[in-house]
C-alpha cells in the first residue's frame, strides 16, 4: 500500500534528526535543509544514505540533491542563473518547485530550495513508481 | 585493559608483520576482530584459533587489494556477522623498492594501487556504516619514507604520502560525524620487509636514536589508543612512530 505524505514525512524527520542532530519540533515541511536545519556537504550524503535505508529504496547519487550542477559557465552569470541554467536544473530536477526561488535566481540562494517538503515529494513520487501506482 | 570492549574492528592485513601484531593488540583489549589475509590461509586461521574466543571473535577472510569488489564483500560479510563496525585499519600493502630510473612501471602502478587504493576502498567501504553510528575511527598505516623519504622506494614514498594527504581531507570531511581519521607512520619496524632492507643497507640501527628498531607490538599500541575512546579528540594527524630516525638534528 502507498505511504501516505504524512507517513513519509515523519520517515524523512526520523532521518533528519538522525543525520543533523536536530530536534523532531524543527522539522517542518517547510524547513530549509540548510539555513533552518543546519546541513553542510556531507549531510546531505548522510541524509540520502538514511532515506535509502528507512524506505527501502535506492536513490541515485544526484537525483534528490544535485551534483556537479551548472559546470557550464553559460549557466552562471554575475552569480545569477541564466535562463540556460534554471533550464538545466529544472530538467535535471523535476521534483523540486523553482517558482520561488526564480523570482530571484541568486547562486548563493539555490541551497533555499532544498526543504524538508521536497525530500517528500521526492519520496512520494519514487515510492509510487516502486510500487507501480 | 579492555579499552575496546565489544568493539568491532576490521584490519586489512593482519596475518603477519605489523597488521598481525595489531590484530593481537585490538583483542587482547577486548575487540572482536575481522582481518584480511592475500594468501597465507594457514597463517591465518592459525591465527583465529589462537586468539579467538567467546569474548573475542576473530575471523580472516582472504582480500585483494586491487579488487574493490572483494573488500566490499569482507565489510558487508563483518556487518552481516556484527551488525556494526567501529574501527578501521588500513594496513595492508606492498612494497616494490627500486631506483627510480630503473623502476618497471608496473611496479609503480601495483603499489599505488594497492596502498593508497586499498585504503581508498576500505574507508569508503566502511563509511556509510560508521556514518549511521555517528562514530567510527579510521587508521591509517603509513610510513616515515613519507616524510623523509628514502632511496629506491619513490613508489612505496608516493603511495604512503598520499595517503597521508588523503587522512587529512577525510578527517575534514568526517569529524564532524564523529568519525575520526589518522594515521601512524613507523620507521624501521622488526618484520619480515625489513630483513630485505638490512642486507641492502646493513646496519640501519646506527641511524637510529633510539639505537634499535621498533617492534611491531609498539605500532600496534598506538593503533589501539588511536581507536580508544581516549583518542576521541585527535583526528587529521601523521604521527610518526620511528625511534627519532626522523629527527633533522641526526642527519
Amino acid at each position: 500500500m502507498d505511504k501516505s505524505k504524512d507517513e513519509i514525512l515523519q520517515g524523512v524527520t526520523d532521518c533528519l534528526v538522525n543525520a543533523l542532530g536536530v530536534g523532531e519540533d524543527e522539522v517542518k515541511l517547510e524547513s530549509s535543509l540548510v539555513k533552518d536545519l543546519g546541513a553542510e556537504s556531507i549531510d546531505f550524503l548522510d541524509v540520502v544514505f538514511r532515506l535509502e535505508k528507512n524506505f527501502g529504496i535506492k536513490i541515485p547519487r544526484g537525483d534528490l540533491f544535485p551534483e556537479n550542477l551548472l559546470t557550464n559557465p553559460a549557466f552562471i552569470s554575475d552569480g545569477r542563473i541564466t535562463d540556460s541554467g534554471m533550464q538545466e536544473l529544472k530538467t535535471k530536477l523535476p521534483h523540486i518547485d523553482f517558482s520561488e526561488f526564480e523570482k530571484e535566481p541568486l547562486v548563493s540562494n539555490l541551497s533555499d530550495v532544498f526543504t524538508v517538503g521536497m525530500i517528500v515529494d521526492y519520496l512520494f513520487g519514487k515510492l509510487a513508481e516502486k510500487t507501480g501506482a | 585493559m579492555s579499552r575496546l570492549k565489544d568493539k568491532v574492528a576490521l584490519v586489512s592485513g593482519g596475518s603477519r608483520g605489523i597488521g598481525e601484531a595489531i590484530v593481537r593488540k585490538l583483542v587482547s583489549e577486548g575487540a572482536h576482530v575481522v582481518f584480511t589475509y592475500n594468501t597465507n590461509k594457514e597463517r591465518a586461521e592459525s591465527i583465529c584459533s589462537e586468539l579467538g574466543s567467546d569474548t573475542s571473535k576473530v575471523i580472516a577472510y582472504p582480500c585483494s587489494l586491487e579488487d574493490k569488489s572483494s573488500i566490499q564483500a569482507v565489510v558487508d560479510q563483518t556487518l552481516e556477522q556484527f551488525e556494526t563496525l567501529d574501527i578501521l585499519v588500513n594496513n595492508a600493502g606492498i612494497i616494490r623498492d627500486g631506483l627510480f630510473l630503473a623502476m618497471d612501471d608496473k611496479d609503480w602502478a601495483d603499489v599505488i594501487q594497492a596502498n593508497l587504493g586499498g585504503t581508498y576502498f576500505f574507508s569508503k567501504a566502511v563509511c556509510q556504516q560508521m556514518l549511521f553510528q555517528k562514530k567510527g575511527r579510521i587508521i591509517n598505516l603509513s610510513s616515515v619514507v613519507s616524510l623523509i623519504g628514502g632511496i629506491g622506494q619513490a613508489n612505496y614514498a608516493a603511495s604512503k604520502g598520499a595517503i597521508n594527504s588523503m587522512t587529512k581531507a577525510l578527517a575534514a570531511e568526517l569529524s564532524g560525524k564523529g568519525i575520526t581519521v589518522n594515521a601512524v607512520a613507523p620507521g624501521l619496524i622488526e618484520t619480515e620487509m625489513i630483513q630485505n632492507l638490512k642486507s641492502l643497507v646493513g646496519d640501519l640501527k646506527k641511524k637510529v636514536p633510539c639505537g634499535r628498531f621498533g617492534e611491531p607490538s609498539e605500532i600496534a599500541s598506538l593503533v589501539a589508543f588511536l581507536a580508544s575512546d581516549e583518542a576521541a579528540y585527535i583526528t587529521g594527524q601523521i604521527i610518526t612512530i620511528d625511534g627519532g630516525i626522523s629527527l633533522q638534528s641526526r642527519h
